[in-house]
């Protein structure tokens, strides 16, 4: 995953920071459950988080119902900019309560 | 208790339908003066299985704890899933209830089987942790009897003690834990009760062709669901897999309330757990479940560095309470202190809380594992110190003068933020039982009537709360885990085939409408005695520090205005 800035960079709030879990973790270089699997990637433009999973190479079937966009519970349509944090899980890791939480879809 | 006698009554007509937190906070209702002390003669503290207990059908192995409880003031109902709950079912017992209270200071262990009711003197296992109090009396009873006991923190009457069962490999891990229901059973004189099902007949069951289809759909549903299927959420990681998730959305209480993300989130989850199990090997498990039936299998056993048992079970709520609300982020202090709970017999999410605010007390520094689990040793000694924690987060917030108390109706809140989720927090406010998550579960949202907006922090969720914490409360009467409900909010068939095996265990003809309306009668129950022994809508509110602290990362304070909590219940 040479493609991705892996360490936090001076410049990062030009950046998008991406936590990933579970089994998404493998997309980071730090791996281990036990930290952080974080990726800081620049966004190119108008961007979804889709266009952020796709540049990842994420396949479809990898990708959990919960995502999040600076703690929004959120659909993957919506557009990210600079500075925000993104939060993926894999389909074995979901949100409880989910009655409380309205999934912010743009 | 007053003096041993025991009396076997019919099921008067009115309870014949009722079973598990229905029974329980109706024969509260209806026998125990609500201005009562908790832990005086007047009190009562009833056990009653759910509605399908001691069946075939899946997950179902609950039973409720009722009383007034000590730590709140207020009606309590705790419930835990354990073989002792399938075995009081077998015994045909719709519900145990204890009155009065022994002249003296003595102990007891109350024994039911088929026969009847003996008491035995409890002198051996005084002042002992339950890790070696259990072992003795399964030697002494033989290893297929359950129990039921408190520990140091019951016999010292602290409001924080739970009530303790076994779980399947007769740990005493398996808490009916919240408020404080084991000092009442420490003040009636009772150490343990000791169960033996030899002998006894399954439960009865009116419509055998209904039951079976009901248990098949409700089967289907839990094995389909990516929470409760096999090798699902619950089963592989645990319930503390939600610390990552809910630390994401920011909502995971840390540093006692302070913050609403956690920078050891990762190191305390379902993850890191599920890790430690894999690497050290020997004793750990994923995948353990509390009670013999259970389909889901959510808890786990986590292994010391060196593969031998430290601790079953490390859940969301225990990892978050001694973890991130103390600043904590090595799991072997945290499951040390799980240990310290199982032990003394103390609720995790109260015993937390009381480390929290002691921290923010001055008592240690948050972070520092080590002194917390210093801390927790006091209470097994009955120091002065020791009882003030093990009477909860109130009660040593008051002590050492801490204004940012994190309870509703004197209970600690457990491990979701209400200023990042507001609908929790006007469950939290509004629940009869004081600040507790279970109150307000998930069940099909078109089941319940549920529509219209559900933005976290929009404060415009009391029907949700309402309709959840009304069905939630018929899930407690059922038998059934809540976590079934996870099954059932996404698949009405499923959630058909819950009230179905209810139907057909008791022969009622009950529609999905009609087991809303019943969760909703058994809180106005609850509510009805909370009132008389004097609450009022002012104790339905979050504590004031919620109102004017801004929460990060988003910054929101508690901003549902008091009128709307005071609809919720109408």
């Amino acid at each position: 995953m040479d493609k991705h800035i892996s360490t936090p960079s001076p410049f990062f709030n030009t950046m998008i920071e991406i936590h990933l879990y579970g089994l998404l973790r493998k997309y980071a270089t730090q791996k281990s459950p036990l930290k952080e699997s974080v990726l800081y990637l620049e966004t190119g433009g108008d961007e979804s988080i889709q266009s952020i999973v796709n540049r990842l190479e994420i396949p479809p079937e990898e990708l959990g119902p919960t995502l999040f966009l600076n703690g929004e519970y959120s659909g993957i349509d919506r557009r990210v900019k600079d500075g925000d944090r993104i939060g993926l899980f894999p389909p074995n890791m979901i949100l409880a309560y989910r009655q409380y939480f309205k999934k912010v879809e743009e | 208790m007053t003096d041993h006698k025991t009396k076997v009554e019919k099921v008067p007509t009115k309870y014949v339908e009722m079973g598990g937190r229905w029974l329980t906070s109706n024969i509260i209702k209806d026998e125990v003066d609500p201005t009562c002390h908790p832990l005086g003669p007047n009190n009562k503290l009833v056990f009653a299985p759910g509605i399908v207990t001691g069946t075939t059908a899946p997950s179902s192995g609950r039973l409720s704890v009722g009383g007034k409880s000590p730590l709140t003031g207020g009606i309590k109902e705790a419930n835990a899933g354990t073989p002792f709950s399938q075995m009081l079912a077998k015994l045909d017992v719709k519900a145990m209830i204890f009155e009065g209270k022994p002249a003296d200071d003595k102990f007891w262990v109350v024994k039911l089987d088929k026969d009847g009711v003996s008491f035995e003197s409890a002198d051996d296992y005084l002042g002992k942790g339950l890790y070696e109090a259990y072992p003795l009396a399964f030697d002494k009873y033989g290893k297929k009897v359950g129990i039921a006991g408190i520990g140091v923190s019951g016999e010292m009457l602290m409001t924080n003690a739970g009530v303790c069962f076994n779980d399947i490999d007769n740990r005493p891990s398996r808490y009916a834990g919240r408020g404080g229901l084991g000092a009442v059973m420490g003040s009636k004189g009772i150490k343990f009760i000791v169960l033996d099902d030899k002998g006894t007949q399954p439960v009865k069951i009116k419509d055998r062709d209904l039951f079976n289809a009901g248990r098949k759909k409700l089967t289907d549903g839990i094995t389909s669901n990516d929470f409760t299927k096999k090798g699902g959420m619950l089963n592989s990681l645990g319930t503390a897999a939600l610390v990552n998730v809910i630390n994401e959305a920011g909502g995971l209480p840390t540093y006692n309330f302070r913050e609403g993300r956690f920078k050891g989130a990762a190191a305390i989850s379902g993850e890191a757990i599920a890790e430690a199990v894999k690497e050290r090997g020997g004793a750990g498990m994923t995948g353990h479940p509390c009670h013999p039936g259970c389909l889901i299998q959510c808890s786990n056993v986590y292994p010391k560095p060196d593969g031998t048992e430290h601790v079953s079970c490390i859940e969301y709520e225990s990892t978050w309470a001694f973890g991130a609300n103390c600043g904590i982020d090595d799991l072997d202090d945290i499951a040390e202190m799980v240990w310290q709970c199982n032990d003394y017999g103390l609720d995790t999410i109260e015993g937390g809380g009381a480390i929290a605010v002691a921290m923010e007390g001055g008592l240690a520094s948050f972070g520092d594992g080590k002194k917390a689990i210093a801390l927790m040793k006091e209470i097994k000694k009955g120091t002065p110190l020791g009882r003030a924690l093990g009477c909860g987060a109130e009660t040593i917030g008051k002590i050492l003068g801490v204004h940012r108390i994190p309870g509703v109706k004197g209970q600690n809140m457990p491990a979701y933020e209400p200023r990042a989720i507001k609908g929790i927090g006007i469950t939290y406010a509004t629940s009869p039982m004081g600040a507790d998550h279970t109150s307000g579960y998930t069940i099909a949202p078109e089941i319940a009537g549920v529509t219209g907006k559900l933005d976290p922090l929009d404060p415009d969720k009391r029907n949700v709360s309402k309709a959840f914490q009304d069905l939630t409360a018929f899930v407690d009467a059922s038998g059934y885990c809540l976590f079934v409900t996870f099954a059932t909010m996404e698949n009405s068939e499923a959630f058909q085939g819950l009230v179905d095996t209810c139907n057909a265990v008791l022969g009622t003809s009950w529609t999905d409408e009609e087991v809303v309306k019943i969760g909703g009668k058994i809180i106005e129950t609850e509510r009805a005695f909370n009132f008389e022994a004097g609450f009022t809508e002012k104790d339905d509110r979050l504590p004031e520090f919620m109102k004017y602290e801004k929460l990060p990362p988003h910054n929101h304070v508690f901003d549902v205005p008091d009128e709307e909590l005071d609809k919720v219940h109408g």
